[in-house]
């Protein structure tokens, strides 16, 4: 089986973008210098990872930002790279040929592959069915054997979009269908194509998963809040706010803040990496990040609501609610108090 | 847990169930109090009643200055302590950005609020000032007879808020700040909740009972 080394030759790079893309990758893992000649080493011997792609209550979204994953890996390279036995937008076959080909590389591979799985899972029900099987059933059938499993975007993370409320088909998040099982998550809307190669190449690379936060996370691209790297954070220790989106204060680049960034509780590498070959990302093209990438982003409420306020919003009605609640009450027992002690 | 949705929790559904409590609570006391009733009072007065409230409400936090030799001298950590803890916990609340935004949603326009470095130095201040107060109400003999669980329950939620707000804006990152504004916002919810009951209501009726104060002695024509 070929090396991804030897996939950069026939794909006709020179040895030069292997190692230019070796390093970026080593780098954004933040792996030591020290560490460089092993990570070089072994992607240029060791055989390329098998992937199998599973898709289930999702929009393809992941799939599109991976193959488009172009910072660190070219994509003629990436799609030879990740030898994908099964993935239902991509692969070649269809019907029953395509399930059989997932059959005969997890027999195969048993132990070895990379489960990568996109869009939330549905234990009870049967929605997103494919070859007459639950989603559910063949999640169980292609984890049981898995090196690593890996859940790529929101709905696979914490159950997104799918699992928003009322959450009609009782989507859950990967972690929760596969309890127990190490389950790496990289959350986004979609995330990020390189954070995702870089961990699927970490792990073929060193033969174990990067370090992970609490929640399963990356440590290297999910260990920071957006706010914590985003180059408007002067403006907002500054207290220069746009109010709009075409204020003054817009104009000048200002904090997004008050426009609903979501940024201070949002943790992922749009900030560091950006997205488009690091062209980009949201709060540079002027959008407030909408936090895509934490779990229930799409009940936390109106995306442009700052952080700061009330999310169940909290006006002058309430507040006269609130008065007329109080006065109610005192008023109420101080007559009963009155008339208790016999008073007038 | 899950550090986002422990942070939604507080700023959603306890946030708005404390504000209710809030508005609710210190409402219920007023009335309360406007129902117990004053004996009729049919004495003329003696000065001018309502010049001398607005006097009081006017000087009552410069009355530690005009007295600097007899009562500044003696008791100069509760006054300047007490004075910059007030200036910062009060600045704090209502001026700067992310308590003007919450405020807007609540009173319905926003406040304007001070740069950043103007509340690094307030909150620092009123922290340590919070803290010299804390100490010399458990060393000061009088006033510490005078304290009692309220008092530390009240400066030690204080305290969490200022520290928890500092460290959000300043020093925390990554994961710990979620945790961390998830704090400042719990124990300022808490806190909420917690002033109608006890005689942190002063933070709401204070210029209401300087102003009858004040009134009382116009009434009797006498000095402060």
């Amino acid at each position: 089986m070929h090396t991804l080394y030897d996939l950069f030759k026939v794909k006709g790079y020179s040895r030069r973008d292997f190692l230019k893309f070796a390093t970026l990758t080593a780098a954004a893992l933040g792996l030591p210098p020290s560490m460089f000649a092993q990570f070089v080493h072994a992607l240029e011997t060791k055989p390329k990872p098998v992937v199998i792609w599973l898709e289930f209550q999702d929009c393809a979204g992941c799939s599109e930002s991976f193959i488009r994953s172009t910072t660190v890996m070219p994509t003629e390279v990436l799609l030879d790279f990740i030898s994908l036995e099964y993935h239902e937008t991509l692969m070649a076959p269809a019907g029953e040929r395509a399930e059989e080909s997932k059959r005969e590389a997890i027999e195969k591979y048993k132990g070895k592959y990379i489960l990568v799985v996109e869009g939330s899972t549905t234990p009870k029900g049967v929605y997103c069915t494919v070859g007459g099987r639950s989603n559910y059933e063949l999640l169980k059938e292609a984890a049981k054997d898995a090196g690593a499993i890996i859940a790529v975007g929101s709905c696979a993370c914490w159950g997104g979009v799918p699992k928003a409320e009322p959450n009609p088909t009782g989507a859950v998040p990967l972690y929760e269908a596969l309890g127990g099982k190490t389950v790496v998550n990289i959350p986004g809307c979609p995330p990020i194509g390189d954070v995702m190669v870089a961990t699927v190449v970490h792990f073929l690379a060193l033969g174990k998963l990067p370090p992970l936060d609490n929640l399963g996370r990356p440590k290297t691209f999910y260990g920071q809040t957006i706010h914590d790297r985003c180059y408007r954070r002067a403006f907002y220790n500054a207290g220069k706010f746009a109010g709009s989106f075409d204020d003054e204060g817009a104009r000048n680049g200002y904090c997004l803040y008050k426009l609903g960034c979501k940024g201070p509780i949002t943790r992922n590498a749009c900030a560091t990496i950006r997205w488009n070959g690091g062209l980009s990302f949201p709060i540079q093209s002027g959008h407030p990040c909408f936090g895509c990438a934490e779990p229930d982003f799409w009940d936390r409420g109106f995306i442009y609501r700052p952080l700061p306020v009330v999310e169940t919003g909290f006006g002058l009605k309430k507040v006269a609610a609130g008065i007329a609640i109080g006065a109610a009450a005192g008023a109420g027992i101080a007559w009963v108090n009155k008339k208790l002690k016999g008073g007038k | 847990m899950i550090d986002v949705k422990a942070y939604d929790f507080v700023r959603g559904p306890l946030l708005e169930f404390a504000l209710y409590f809030f508005f609710a609570g210190m409402t219920y006391r007023f009335v309360r109090v406007i129902f117990l009733g004053l004996p009729k009072d049919y004495a003329k007065p003696k000065g001018n009643p309502l010049a001398k409230a607005v006097e009081k409400i006017a000087l009552k936090p410069t009355q530690g200055w005009r007295f600097f030799i007899e009562v500044f001298a003696h008791r100069g950590i509760q006054y300047v302590g007490g004075f910059l803890f007030h200036l910062g916990f009060l600045g704090l609340t209502f001026f700067v950005p992310q308590h003007a935004f919450l405020w807007k949603e609540i009173i319905g326009f926003e406040l304007p609020y001070m740069p950043q470095l103007v509340a690094d130095i307030l909150a620092y201040s009123a922290l340590l000032s919070l803290f010299a107060l804390t100490v010399h109400r458990v060393f000061n003999p009088v006033l510490k007879l005078l304290t009692g669980k309220d008092e530390y329950f009240a400066n030690f939620l204080i305290g969490t808020i200022i520290f928890t707000g500092l460290l959000a804006m300043r020093w925390s990152g990554g994961g710990v700040y979620v945790w961390i504004i998830t704090l400042h916002m719990l124990s300022g919810a808490i806190l909420i909740i917690y002033i109608p009951m006890s005689r942190l209501s002063h933070f709401v009726y204070y210029f209401l009972s300087v102003f009858f104060y004040g009134w009382n002695v116009g009434k009797r024509g006498v000095s402060f």
